[in-house]
């Protein structure tokens, strides 16, 4: 049987809000820092335009949504597009469990912010090896 | 009493996150939003056109847009065009770095120095076009605006305004077997209403004044969306009589 070997990172195109950021800085966590070889960043944009590379991408492997808001745009856009979602979280969600982390500014996080994009990106980094079933083998394997 | 929104420009980004490009996009937005032209401008998450509710969609309906979009995809703009309404003006990161002949963009979470002059460039563009669409012009000495055409000055803020999940009241109406959306009817109504005007025809004037304002009317569709909005309203001032 084939095993996937990626998941999707597909973080929220906040603009408006502190929270957008995060989730947007947390998908660059995982997909640039913490798992390159294993995630794909997804853009909402290119979902909204219908593009069909991006639509293949998102039907070939599951999806983790990191939204920054409760109106959830990138769980609703995987869904939309048939992808499936191996786990959908919210910025809020995190920081409810990090009352301390209070995110300040969008074109660029405070301190507090950074960090809570980091617990954001720590909580994924399971799912991911979930995802890939590759529980109990050592993430990298 | 209620209020109309004054008449803002709309920012629509394409935030390609997997491009330096997009991130251009998103600062070059916000340095808008936040520091030249504050007061304004509103934005809105492109994503919201599919993923939220008929308020959202209704958004380039109710505000004049400017669509800007990283590469040549340009999702912002055909986005918007495809689920709300065309964009009054646009403008393309890679199209502008070309003709200004800057270095390509580099860096997703930190621009280079290319990219931090693109946010500027793009920015300044896209404040001139705000300018042009509200039809004021800016005093660059006094850092406000000089001659307003009859416009409101909004109030100043220093945060984005985002119209996420705002949800702008629309009406749909059917006009000779085609469905008409117009936007903000209900909260032209309440406003009416409030002010205690009882529907009559200097009543239905000002009314459709005011819809202008926020919906383009077609010429030929104007006398029976009128006579639709006289049955509206005078269905609306009788069932909230003080």
């Amino acid at each position: 049987m084939n095993r996937a070997t990626k998941v999707n990172i597909v973080p929220c195109s906040g603009i408006g809000k502190s929270f957008g950021s995060v989730s947007r800085l947390a998908a660059y966590y995982i997909t640039e820092d913490d798992r390159p070889a294993e995630t794909e960043m997804v853009p909402l944009a290119l979902l909204v335009l219908g593009d069909k590379e991006t639509n293949d991408t998102v039907l070939s492997n599951s999806s983790i949504s990191l939204d920054g808001c409760k109106l959830q745009c990138a769980k609703k856009m995987i869904g939309e597009c048939g992808g499936q979602i191996a786990r959908d979280l919210v910025v809020l969600d995190v920081y409810r469990d990090h009352r301390d982390l209070k995110p300040a500014g969008i074109a660029e996080l405070n301190e507090a912010g950074e960090k809570l994009a980091r617990a954001l990106a720590d909580k994924v980094d399971p799912i991911i090896d979930q995802t890939l079933g590759k529980t109990g083998e050592g993430k990298n394997a | 009493m209620p209020e109309l929104p004054p008449k803002k420009v709309g920012i629509v980004t394409c935030s390609g996150e997997e491009l330096p490009e997009g991130t251009v996009t998103r600062l070059a937005a916000l340095r808008v939003l936040e520091q030249l032209r504050p007061g304004e401008t509103v934005t809105i998450c492109l994503p919201l056109f599919l993923a939220g509710g008929e308020g959202d969609r209704a958004f380039a309906k109710f505000y004049p847009t400017i669509a800007i979009d990283g590469c040549d995809k340009r999702c912002a703009y055909y986005g918007t065009t495809r689920y709300s309404n065309e964009p009054a003006a646009s403008l393309v990161i890679t199209d502008l770095v070309k003709k200004h002949g800057l270095d390509k963009p580099d860096g997703l979470r930190k621009l280079n120095k290319a990219g931090l002059q693109a946010v500027e460039m793009a920015a300044h563009e896209m404040a001139a076009q705000v300018d042009s669409i509200l039809g004021k012009s800016w005093n660059r000495a006094r850092g406000e605006f000089g001659q307003s055409n009859n416009i409101e000055q909004p109030e100043e803020t220093t945060t984005a305004t985002c119209s996420c999940g705002s949800g702008i009241p629309i009406t749909k109406l059917n006009i000779s077997n085609q469905e008409i959306t117009v936007v903000g009817l209900p909260l032209i109504f309440e406003t009416f209403q409030e002010k205690d005007k009882e529907p009559s025809a200097a009543t239905l004037d000002e009314i459709m004044d005011m819809v202008k304002i926020y919906n383009h009317i077609e010429i030929d569709a104007e006398p029976a969306l009128r006579a639709e909005i006289q049955k509206g309203y005078e269905a609306y001032f009788r069932k909230n009589e003080k």
